[in-house]
């Protein structure tokens, strides 16, 4: 087994095992139901659910993603920095294995393990509707969102997740994360500067305008492109596929930059 | 009463969050304040609220969240005369104590300043202070209940940021029955009935107490502590 | 101090038993607990310690029923501690390390607490890193901080669990030789794998297996189990399948094996003397 494939499994298995990558999902998925009940209920109520089941699955892959996601990021915030903890760096790093594989598989492996929560949840209420509102094609366009707008964020979540950590204690970088994660999704540019909305949007602004024809359950909303006078507009251009793919293409690079931010400033450390 | 130096160490424990958290809550919101190009005070002094109701109980919770596990030397806590617990709350004491003092610090410039006055929800100088004081105990309790039950700093505090982040997200139906709308965290800055204030701010204090209770006995099992953590 | 210890049993989730009805008296003075690996040392020493709640039994410590709060909280005021892993504060210094555990036991007053503290320093060698944080201390360091942090009350009782992992064959001895001046009077509960601690410092020794006393007396009663037990047999061939081998020398005629078995492991084998490891071996073979 390479070296990446080991991590990868080891690390998903300690992570998926962790009480609280499931208790913490399970616990939001049921404030949910009952502070966002309205929402759920329209998705199975045929007179106020939207007339095609692309909009309802989309609808839904934002509510679920923008809410998950900050406990998502939160339970990955030590991960990186827990073998040092732990003290078992130095038994790993005494091996031959290339210390980029073992992050990549560090990365993916508890990033995956704690994404599987998230993903049992979507994937329920999507079934759930699919059956109830007899439109098998919405499992199609729920898969799409998962790959579209839930993998790049929550691979670009998770790169921030571990490297950050590095230079601040975990609880602070939870602290801020959730701070960013509201003024970087949902603070309207017209309030104040904010990321939100632009091709660095993690919620999956462009995509979701580009790629599923989304704007909100009732049509009225625009997630993506220029807001007049607001700031930071020229990271706000009219939304098209091709700058959807650009915008998930920005949030994997900027992940990787993370990672390897973060495996740089170890590698300084041990020197 | 026990000697300040005990105190000066239970500080160091409360770690950095504790510290940094709050006052970089306070300078993040006069930050968005400042940046706010929305014309009007009321707005403005709605943010300056808003960093009191939101981002220094969020601070203050992350901070209790992870107040549990990650003790290096918690076996021989759990064996001296001192109990473990009122060590727990001396060091919940010291992180909701500067959280405090920054909190009011902020209140008293603000109401020096007449910001205060122009938000209309305000409440006074007095009484007014619960926009802060309500939602950073109810906050750091459910961070110190849920650290306690999970012994997991990271399960914890994702908790705490994710409760805190659903009432922004779902801040209209968060209010829409009774139990959720006296339980909502943000009743000054984004509430609902403005009549429910007092009853909300009580409520909060109230699930506050009965959260740190459930802690405290909780951590009386000591064996769980030294379980190890939710790793 | 003396511990009077009976049908204790412990039985952790999923229902395995770590103490299975275990009775023991344990005297003033050192008194040495062996056992293999997961024979319930750790898990008796946190009952006594007030750290684990036993599932059924009693325990009386100086007369303290520790199912009490009251009778734990008695027995924590006039206990030493030192855990098998122990934990410090790396951000603190040996000194402030001290000076905290001390307030923890409940020592407010500055200058008797700081004179401790010094004395304590002196005592385990550390004066000269006293005010070095423990970050960058070494094994060996860092339970010399172990030892004077359970030193630090005068305790009645002290429990040591391992005390001497992690130590140089200088410290070990006079860390063992510290503690049998300190015991005295007071009760000194030793846990280790070292055989050799034990027979140096206690007279008397319990020996647990999968949560059971197996043996309980003096350390010569113990060394006298291997009587015509113990077998020395030199081969250049393969060594004796028979009984456990306790040590193996090379020889310029072979390999010297030094073998506890009950009966002469092969027809070359002479009885020699038994020695406490070899005592202990054979209790642990019946």
């Amino acid at each position: 087994m390479t070296v990446f494939g080991a991590s990868l499994r080891y690390e998903f298995h300690m992570q998926v095992r962790k009480r609280s990558v499931w208790i913490v999902p399970a616990l939001i998925l049921v404030l949910f139901v009952l502070i966002g009940g309205s929402l759920l209920r329209d998705l199975f109520d045929p007179r106020e659910r939207a007339a095609d089941p692309r909009t309802a699955v989309v609808a839904l892959a934002v509510q679920i993603f923008g809410l998950l996601a900050i406990g998502f990021g939160g339970l990955l915030a030590d991960r990186f920095v827990r073998d040092d903890r732990l003290r078992v760096a130095p038994i790993l790093d005494a091996t031959p294995a290339s210390p980029g594989a073992r992050l990549l598989g560090k990365y993916l492996g508890t990033g995956a393990a704690t994404a599987i929560p998230i993903a049992v949840a979507y994937f329920g209420f999507a079934t759930a509707y699919a059956v109830d509102a007899g439109a098998p094609a919405a499992l199609g366009w729920a898969l799409a969102a998962f790959a579209a707008v839930f993998v790049p964020g929550l691979l670009f979540v998770a790169a921030f997740a571990l490297a950050v950590p590095m230079v601040m204690p975990a609880p602070l970088f939870r602290v801020l994360f959730v701070g960013y994660w509201l003024w970087g999704n949902v603070v309207s540019p017209d309030i104040m500067p904010t990321l939100a909305r632009t091709l660095i949007h993690p919620l999956g602004g462009y995509p979701l305008a580009a790629l599923f024809d989304f704007h909100g359950i009732d049509g009225q909303d625009t997630w993506a492109g220029p807001i007049p006078g607001a700031t930071l507009n020229f990271l706000r251009p009219d939304p098209t596929p091709a700058l959807a793919w650009l915008s998930i293409a920005l949030l994997l690079i900027l992940a990787a930059a993370a990672l390897a931010g973060g495996q740089a400033l170890r590698a300084r450390r041990l020197r | 009463m026990r000697p300040l130096t005990l105190w000066r160490y239970e500080i160091r424990r409360t770690g950095w969050t504790a510290l940094l958290g709050p006052p970089i809550a306070v300078a993040l919101g006069i930050a968005a304040a400042l940046a706010n190009p929305q014309p009007g005070d009321t707005t403005t002094a709605r943010i300056l609220l808003g960093a009191l109701e939101m981002a220094i109980p969020l601070a203050a919770g992350v901070s209790c969240a992870s107040l549990i596990g990650r003790d290096p030397a918690v076996e021989i806590q759990l064996t001296s005369p001192t109990a473990y617990r009122v060590t727990l709350v001396r060091r919940m004491a010291v992180t909701l104590g500067w959280t405090a003092a920054v909190a009011m610090l902020m209140a008293g410039v603000l109401i020096v300043t007449g910001w205060w006055d122009r938000w209309p929800a305000s409440h006074g100088p007095v009484a007014g202070q619960l926009t802060w004081l309500a939602p950073t105990l109810g906050l750091s309790g459910l961070g110190f209940a849920a650290g306690a039950v999970l012994r997991s700093p990271g399960g914890a505090g994702a908790l705490v940021t994710s409760v805190w982040a659903i009432q922004q997200f779902f801040a209209g139906s968060a209010q829409e029955n009774l139990p959720g709308r006296l339980l909502y965290l943000f009743a000054t800055t984004r509430g609902a009935v403005p009549g429910d204030w007092t009853a909300n701010r009580l409520t909060l204090l109230g699930a506050a107490a009965v959260l740190i209770a459930l802690a405290l006995v909780v951590v009386g099992r000591s064996e769980r502590l030294i379980d190890g953590e939710d790793e | 101090m003396r511990i009077e210890i009976s049908g204790l049993t412990k039985k952790y989730r999923g229902g395995v038993a770590a103490l299975d009805g275990l009775d023991l008296t344990v005297p003033t003075g050192m008194f040495g607990l062996l056992g293999a690996n997961g024979a319930g040392k750790t898990t008796l020493m946190r009952i006594l310690a007030g750290i684990v709640r036993p599932t059924s039994g009693a325990v009386a410590v100086g007369g303290h029923d520790i199912a009490t709060g009251a009778g734990r909280t008695a027995v924590q005021r006039t206990l030493g501690y030192l855990p098998q892993d122990l934990g410090v504060y790396p951000d603190l210094t040996a000194r402030q390390f001290l000076d905290y555990v001390a307030l923890l036991k409940g020592m407010d007053d500055r200058t008797t607490r700081r004179r401790r503290v010094g004395e304590l320093l002196e005592v385990v060698a550390l004066t000269e890193h006293a005010d070095r944080r423990l970050r960058g201390f070494s094994g060996g360091m860092r339970q010399r901080v172990g030892i004077a942090q359970a030193l630090l009350a005068d305790p009645q009782l002290l429990i040591v669990d391992e005390p001497t992992a992690g130590l140089d064959p200088e410290e070990r001895i006079r860390f063992r030789t510290l503690l049998s001046q300190f015991a005295g009077r007071r009760t000194v509960l030793l846990s280790t794998h070292i055989v050799d601690d034990i027979g140096q410092t206690c007279r008397e020794v319990a020996v647990l297996a999968k949560g059971r006393l197996i043996f309980r007396g003096t350390v010569e009663e113990l060394t006298r189990h291997a009587q015509g037990r113990v077998w020395s047999v030199v081969t250049d061939g393969p060594a004796p399948t028979e009984g456990t081998v306790v040590s193996a020398l090379p020889q310029d005629d072979g390999m010297r094996y030094r073998i506890v078995s009950p009966a002469a492991p092969s027809p070359e084998a002479r009885p020699v003397e038994p020695g406490l490891e070899d005592g202990y071996l054979a209790v642990m073979a019946r």
